[in-house]
């Protein structure tokens, strides 16, 4: 077996566990948690193309999150328009905020550019609470937007509604393994190259003929545009937004925690991520929070302090190392120990 | 059949009935409970969970529910951080995975009520202590029972006092000042506020929202002091009601009322943290100390020494709530979902430990919520003893001897 | 708006925003030194109220005089801090200037201290007792001020008084100087970077648990206290420049002037979107604030 068809078929594998999983795993709870889990590798993989590859620390991706969940909310709500279309309307729309926020603040360096995001979404949290209406659009203020549910026990894809998980799990498996293949994809390409080299080394990008900014300003903008693709998705898993759940730093932070503790910029961080962080906030807080109040929030914070103080890369860089040894392993045994 | 297959037959059947009766002792009711234990308003999840608990303690103590056979009930939590998403995933959780019976919870109206659409999509009873919110009854549920009051009565008993209060001690009372929290709660009583001012005559000088997380309130408190209004209603959290007060004081704003809604000026550590601020003040609440229920003073006592506070109208209304569950189950006779739910439907609840509630009974209308469900209004004074909240508010209620002051004294 | 209306508002808004810039303060010294965020230092100043609560209430001592006792126990506690937890991310990534992993770690440490003072003293609101300065107030006529907030007032430009003196004139002072401006040269001054870092991140704590005594008397003690404050000395040392002590001052004064001032014409809530959109428009046109060096980004 060569390394290339070892890793081919260690992906093939993964992708069929995951198709298959709801075949086995029966409970709702259990699904619920996965497709949380996959959510929340989806927007790390897209915060990952600003927070990874352009190498600055966006703290404010709610934002497009808030933008994607109450734009096809808004449009189901007033006008019966499909949220698989909202979904796009707000796509666009993220995409052209990101747009505007992303010219001046992308030229930023380090703290900067990260309390620019946070004062970002924190604004616009504070406008959305404090306006019931936006010229024909109803926002509601604090109190937020209820999606209607169907009549129990239905479902539609129109209206993006399901009476079961399954289908919930399988829309944000397929986009979350889009997201990655477009990833990799992107890693591969100039604009991918050029990011990587702006975000390491600017001025000899610079001197090298690369646009930096431009690249930094394109990865934000689509960045952006697949992000409020996800908050579409939680709007319609929940049924239920408001400012203080989506236009929130806490999402925002724990974007970026995954993406560190999983490994900034690797195509396999946010998922590592999102496998190590999510189980880890879920279970101490199901098991911790009624005996133990704020212990689960003492758990994660040590998490985050251990993985950066001995790991500061993230988790993906001694998890590559082990497998690039196992795949060693694996591949000459069955080459007879040829190197 | 001959006699000896009869007699077996017969040893047989009593073997089966012994076996279940000796299966239902062991028998636990699970009670599932989201309550927001860490975050924001962890204090008064904190609440819940001690009345609770002293109930279940009681309950279990007493032999639990003797229609199944003794069976005990277990109290099972999950921390909802006071965030619908994690409310909606934990609801979830203690259905499928805990397999729980009943659900209670979740005091934020915003938890609250995504949180019971789960329980009525999986047919699971969810039983609401306190989620003021009207819409929570309103979509038709047929799983979802409330005990206290809903929003709009809590509101239209705040200017049916102020119209009792205005008769009683003829008093003036025309121009109204809202102050509230920004949030869900806040901004839904100021909208009802509104209407009911306008319809009773009001002239409403200031409608002033504020973030709950503000760091200084002194600007609207100023605000509120050049506003110079009769009547000033309050909706706050436990923090800003402290600041608020302390800040009212400091300035010498003196309305002939103030008014609060509950929250963060019933917390346990409201009293202590303004002291003689609070003075005079009045608060809307589902229950008070002092009220002449029996056996209220003796749960309250037994609270105080078990927690170490007195017992607020958010942790009575959840500690009757396991009374109410109790109840029914007893007469459900069964964990069958759609049996306890139609017991509970057909609650009318008057006698035992529940009946320290302010209430007449509980009983729940067509749409799930208590119909008998009454509100106080308490006055904070001194009268020897501390500073205490007094009931004032319906007339019928008052604590004997008191007289209300009222208008409050200027400053 | 009547004059008095002004003159009263502007006098709330300078006091308030003093204190704002207090806490600021301590954050804006660490970025000039050691050139990170740190996003714990609400967390700081929690603790630093929850030291001055206890002091108070097991000695009784006036809330001032606790200030004595705080803030030396502050400077140990962010010393040991950035010689435990910030220290070694330095030396692991020693080739960034700036690392990002630390507003993680610092986040991380925010998490940890506010849920212990959750786990360990609960969730209520706890408010100094005794605290003889309990709504003490100068009345001019119809002008009313907190002496509380006066007192705090005066305790911000003696402290920030302090902290320039310190830095100027004193050799540990110029040290540090010399470290913010070019840490390379000044190690082969043979000044050693990390003494400077411990020392300046512990006189960075020490000032939050400054703030901590100034707000303890008017303000309630609780495990998530800190929050507010953080979001808002982000804003604050932005606006006057990261790093610079002056900024401080002044950026916490124009937030508590606009606090003070805008509800007069807006409700209370957009005087915070006020506050972002100005930060914003700061961070947008003229990045390095008001008194930043232009160096630092």
């Amino acid at each position: 077996m060569t390394p290339q068809s070892f890793k081919k078929t260690g992906l093939a594998l993964l992708v069929l566990t995951a198709l298959a999983l709801p075949l086995i795993l029966r409970s709702p709870t259990y699904l619920h948690i996965l497709i949380m889990l996959y959510l929340y590798a989806y927007m790390t993989t897209t915060w990952n193309l600003v927070g990874g590859f352009a190498g600055v620390l966006p703290l404010g991706h709610s934002v497009f999150v808030g933008i994607g969940a109450y734009t096809s909310t808004v449009l189901w709500l007033q006008w019966g328009i499909s949220p698989w279309i909202g979904m796009l309307v707000g796509g666009c729309l993220a995409g052209f905020v990101a747009y505007l926020i992303g010219k001046p603040t992308l030229k930023m360096r380090g703290a900067y550019f990260a309390l620019a995001t946070m004062a970002f979404v924190e604004g616009v949290r504070v406008i959305v609470e404090n306006v019931d209406q936006l010229g024909p659009f109803k926002l509601n203020g604090p109190r937020g937007l209820n999606i209607p549910p169907l009549p129990a026990g239905e479902g539609s894809l129109l209206a993006f509604q399901f009476a079961t998980k399954e289908p919930y799990y399988y829309i944000i498996l397929f986009m979350l393994m889009g997201v990655v293949y477009l990833t990799w994809r992107l890693s591969r390409s100039k604009l991918g190259y050029s990011l990587s080299a702006g975000g390491e080394e600017p001025e000899a990008a610079e001197a090298l003929g690369v646009n930096v900014a431009k690249c930094k300003v394109t990865a934000m903008v689509l960045s952006a545009f697949l992000t409020a693709l996800a908050g579409t998705f939680l709007a319609q898993m929940t049924l239920f937004i408001y400012p203080k759940s989506v236009l929130t730093l806490d999402l925002s932070f724990e974007l970026a925690f995954i993406a560190l503790i999983g490994g900034r910029g690797s195509l396999a961080g946010p998922i590592i991520g999102a496998l190590m962080l999510r189980p880890v906030t879920e279970f101490s807080r199901i098991y911790l929070s009624a005996t133990l109040p704020g212990m689960h929030l003492i758990l994660l914070g040590v998490i985050l302090i251990v993985v950066m103080l001995y790991q500061p890369r993230g988790l993906s860089e001694p998890l590559t190392r082990l497998f690039n040894r196992l795949q060693d392993r694996i591949c000459s045994t069955k080459t007879g120990g040829a190197k | 059949m001959t006699k000896k297959s009869l007699a077996t037959a017969a040893l047989t059947l009593l073997a089966l009935v012994g076996m279940s009766m000796s299966a239902m002792a062991e028998t636990v009711v699970k009670i599932g409970n989201v309550e927001p234990l860490s975050g924001p308003s962890a204090s008064v999840g904190q609440q819940g969970k001690n009345a609770r608990e002293m109930a279940v303690e009681e309950i279990n103590a007493a032999g639990g529910i003797k229609s199944l056979g003794g069976a005990k009930l277990e109290l099972i939590y999950a921390d909802s951080k006071s965030d619908p998403n994690v409310g909606v995933t934990e609801t979830e959780r203690l259905i499928n995975t805990d397999k729980v019976n009943i659900v209670t919870g979740c005091w934020n109206s915003g938890v609250t009520y995504p949180a019971t659409a789960v329980a009525e999509r999986y047919g699971v009873p969810f039983v609401v202590p306190v989620s003021v919110r009207d819409t929570i009854t309103e979509r038709g549920f047929k799983y979802v029972f409330r005990i206290a009051a809903k929003d709009s009565w809590w509101t239209r008993d705040q200017f049916t006092f102020l119209k009792d209060m205005k008769d009683e001690f003829g008093t003036e009372l025309k121009t109204v000042a809202f102050v509230y929290e920004n949030g869900d709660w806040g901004t839904g009583f100021a909208a009802q506020w509104k209407t009911l001012a306008e319809e009773a005559g009001y002239e409403i000088v200031l409608d002033e929202p504020y973030p709950s997380a503000a760091t200084d309130l002194t600007p609207v408190v100023t605000k509120i002091r050049r506003a110079k209004p009769d009547v000033l209603l309050l909706t706050s959290n436990a923090a800003d009601a402290v600041l608020i007060t302390n800040t009212l004081a400091d300035y010498k704003v003196s309305p002939k009322v103030i008014l609060g809604s509950g929250g963060g000026h019933a917390d346990p550590t409201f009293i202590s943290g303004t002291s003689d601020n609070s003075k005079f003040m009045f608060d809307i609440v589902e229950w008070e100390t002092d009220v002449n229920k029996p056996g209220a003073k003796e749960t309250n006592d037994k609270y105080k020494a078990k927690y170490g506070s007195n017992l607020t109208g958010e942790a009575v209304d959840a500690y009757v709530a396991m009374y109410v569950i109790a109840d029914a189950l007893e007469r459900a006779g069964s964990l069958e979902p759609a049996k306890i739910r139609d017991a509970l439907a057909t609650t009318d609840l008057k006698t035992g430990p529940a009946a320290i509630v302010a209430y007449d009974s509980i009983k729940f209308d067509a749409t799930g919520q208590n119909e008998n469900a009454a509100l106080a209004i308490v006055q904070i004074n001194d009268l020897g003893q501390g500073l205490e909240r007094i009931t004032v508010w319906p007339k019928t209620s008052r604590r004997a001897d008191y007289t209300p002051v009222f208008p409050m004294p200027q400053k | 708006m009547d004059l008095i209306f002004l003159l009263q508002d502007v006098i709330n808004g300078i006091l308030m925003g003093s204190i704002y810039g207090l806490v600021a303060l301590g954050l804006t010294l660490v970025f000039g030194v050691l050139k990170i965020i740190n996003f714990a230092h609400g967390s700081f100043l929690m603790v630093g109220m929850y030291v001055a609560y206890w002091i108070v209430a097991y000695t009784g001592l006036h809330p001032y005089l606790a200030l004595f006792l705080v803030a030396p126990i502050m400077y140990f506690f962010g010393y040991q801090m950035q010689q435990w937890l910030i220290r070694p991310i330095f030396v692991a990534e020693r080739d960034v200037r700036e690392p990002i992993t630390v507003i993680i770690v610092t986040t991380g440490v925010w998490y940890v201290l506010d849920n212990l003072a959750l786990l360990l003293f609960g969730p209520d609101y706890r408010a100094l007792s005794p605290n003889p300065l309990k709504g003490e107030m100068i009345e001019i006529g119809e002008i009313l001020i907190s002496t509380p907030k006066l007192f705090g007032f005066i305790i911000t430009v003696l402290t920030a008084a302090g902290l320039y003196w310190f830095l100027l004139k004193t050799r540990m002072g110029r040290a540090i100087r010399a470290t913010s401006l070019d840490r390379d040269a000044a190690s082969l001054m043979g000044i050693s970077q990390w003494k400077i870092f411990n020392v300046a991140f512990g006189i960075g704590t020490a000032i939050a648990g400054i703030a901590a005594v100034v707000l303890v008397p008017v303000y309630n003690v609780y495990p998530t206290v800190g929050v507010p404050f953080d979001v808002k000395s982000f804003v604050i040392v932005v606006l006057g420049g990261l790093g610079s002590i002056p900024g401080a001052l002044l950026g916490g004064v124009i937030i508590g002037l606009i606090e003070s001032i805008g509800p007069n014409f807006m409700t209370s809530t957009w005087t915070e979107a006020i506050v972002y959109g100005l930060f914003l428009l700061v961070l947008f046109f003229k990045p390095s604030g008001l008194f930043g060096q232009k160096y630092d980004w």
